[in-house]
């Protein structure tokens, strides 16, 4: 019950304009993702509605971002003019990444969040991947494999190839690995061994828990891929008799 | 309507023919009807292996260029008339086969056999895909070394891009003596890098190139334990479960199978 529960609350439609006191000022976040005649509306609505009083007062410096969205000319004066139109607004930035949101969200590490690709499967010999952000390999990363990434790279399994890690130049980029044994790791343009481990190799592995016919299972996790790729192993769904590991239904 | 798989393993000598050979009479053993193909052009050795070599007229070259018919050029075993081989050719170019051609080739032998195995050429270039193009399944040969199961991790990527989805995995030439010293890797080890199914594991033995030699493939020869693990795996095609051998046995046991073997000490 639980469980599904957590699934069907899903989070309030974001307003698409967001308004952060900062101690320089007042940050205005415009959402990129909505019509732009929504945003328009909805910034109109709050500068001149009812609830332009709110912002009545002494000089206040603002910064307007309006993150990734292609404005055209016409919308960024129309937009600028509703901020224009307040006298007590002194627009200090207007851009798509401005300092004031770099200063609000700086301390968290998503500020550095890229593009995240998920690789399911083994990366098998002779077999290069390469993407522009972070890389997540769920399997292993087998001798003569190779992992390219702008930024980090964790694998979910053995690292016994190469992984490359902040190809661009990104010094602060990681690897990771729940089995650490690489040919060579590289972040930037650092090349690094790890350790010879006298042959050793480490008797831990992770493993993951699915769904079959007869309930939940644990199963080593270079077979997940494998496993999800025949499909479930419910028709059905859970529910049915002896399902005990706490599902929802 | 049969089955066609094709055997192949990336690295040379690791025992795709040896395998080809086996799996392929041990399911004729069992009454299949069975069909191997050799597409090793230019370096054809699986009819020695069988034995038939002095009874090649045409060879699968000469089916593709249409100079015989498939019919012609098929070697019936002198065993089992059930069991057939379609030979490569000695002389002719490796470019001398398509993969369309061969793909035909492989649907008509379907048609009158249970299974088609088809023995791949070293390699990941032209000869490889001509041999996988026509196959339903895969079976991937390898040895416990590091480089051979780096070639089979390379060739099972290219199988997984390809139609072969989930091939499968024989792991030849196991030395449990050697695994046992820590000197060859061992069977959970190689499983856990190439991570596929296991279909059967073949223990080394000495007799097993006394009978290429002979050309009569092991499987005819009820004492040695290769014979019964490629019989094994013979068994798990058809989709029987049977237990993995155990290698290392007792010593006692083990010293009279190999006194049976007549291994060295």
């Amino acid at each position: 019950m639980a469980v599904k529960m957590i699934v069907q609350s899903k989070p309030e439609p974001k307003h698409p304009v967001a308004v952060k006191g900062t101690r320089e000022g007042l940050v205005f976040l415009l959402d990129e993702h909505c019509a732009y005649e929504d945003l328009y509306r909805c910034l109109t609505d709050l500068l001149t509605g009812e609830s332009a009083g709110l912002f009545n007062g002494p000089q206040v410096a603002v910064s307007v971002d309006y993150g990734d969205r292609a404005l055209t000319p016409e919308q960024a004066r129309a937009l600028l003019g509703v901020f224009l139109a307040r006298e007590n607004f002194v627009v200090r930035e207007w851009g798509g990444h401005t300092a004031a949101r770099k200063a609000l969200y700086g301390q968290r590490p998503s500020a550095r969040a890229q593009n995240q690709f998920i690789h399911k499967g083994t990366v098998r010999a002779g077999q290069d991947l390469y993407f522009d952000g972070d890389v997540v390999v769920v399997g292993d990363v087998n001798p003569g494999g190779q992992v390219s990434a702008a930024g980090d790279i964790y694998v979910f399994g053995r690292l016994r190839g190469i992984a490359h890690a902040g190809i661009h130049g990104d010094e602060r980029a990681i690897i990771a690995a729940a089995e650490f044994a690489p040919t060579q790791v590289r972040i930037a343009s650092v090349v690094g061994w790890a350790p010879e481990s006298a042959g050793e190799r480490m008797s831990t592995f992770m493993e993951f828990a699915y769904l079959t016919a007869d309930g939940m299972a644990v199963d080593k996790m270079q077979y997940a891929a494998v496993l999800r790729q025949a499909g479930p192993g419910t028709a059905d769904g859970p529910g049915s008799a002896g399902a005990s590991a706490g599902e929802g239904g | 309507m049969g089955t066609a798989v094709v055997i192949t393993s990336g690295k040379g000598g690791v025992g795709k023919t040896t395998s080809t050979a086996n799996i392929g009479t041990a399911l004729a053993l069992l009454g299949k009807r069975v069909c191997l193909v050799d597409t090793d052009i230019g370096l054809r050795n699986l009819d020695v292996v069988m034995g038939l070599e002095n009874r090649i007229i045409y060879d699968i070259v000469d089916v593709a260029s249409g100079e015989c018919r498939l019919e012609q050029a098929l070697i019936r075993d002198k065993r089992f008339d059930h069991l057939a081989v379609l030979p490569a050719s000695q002389t002719k170019d490796k470019s001398a086969l398509d993969p369309d051609r061969v793909r035909d080739m492989v649907v008509q032998l379907k048609q009158q056999f249970d299974f088609v195995f088809i023995d791949c050429p070293a390699g990941i270039e032209h000869g490889f895909r001509v041999a996988v193009a026509g196959a339903d399944e895969a079976i991937v040969v390898t040895t416990p070394e590091t480089a051979s199961v780096r070639d089979a991790d390379r060739v099972i990527g290219l199988l997984e891009a390809s139609h072969l989805k989930s091939p499968k995995l024989i792991i030849n030439r196991i030395r449990p003596k050697m695994v046992k010293q820590g000197d060859m890797l061992d069977i959970d080890e190689v499983v856990q890098v190439l991570a596929i199914d296991l279909l059967g594991v073949i223990p080394d033995e000495e007799t097993v190139i006394k009978n290429n030699i002979k050309g009569e493939p092991i499987v005819m020869n009820p004492d040695s334990r290769a014979a019964m693990a490629y019989r094994h795996i013979a068994r798990r095609i058809l989709g029987d479960s049977v237990p993995l051998m155990v290698l290392d046995e007792e010593p006692g046991l083990w010293s009279r199978v190999k006194r049976l073997i007549g291994g060295r000490r």
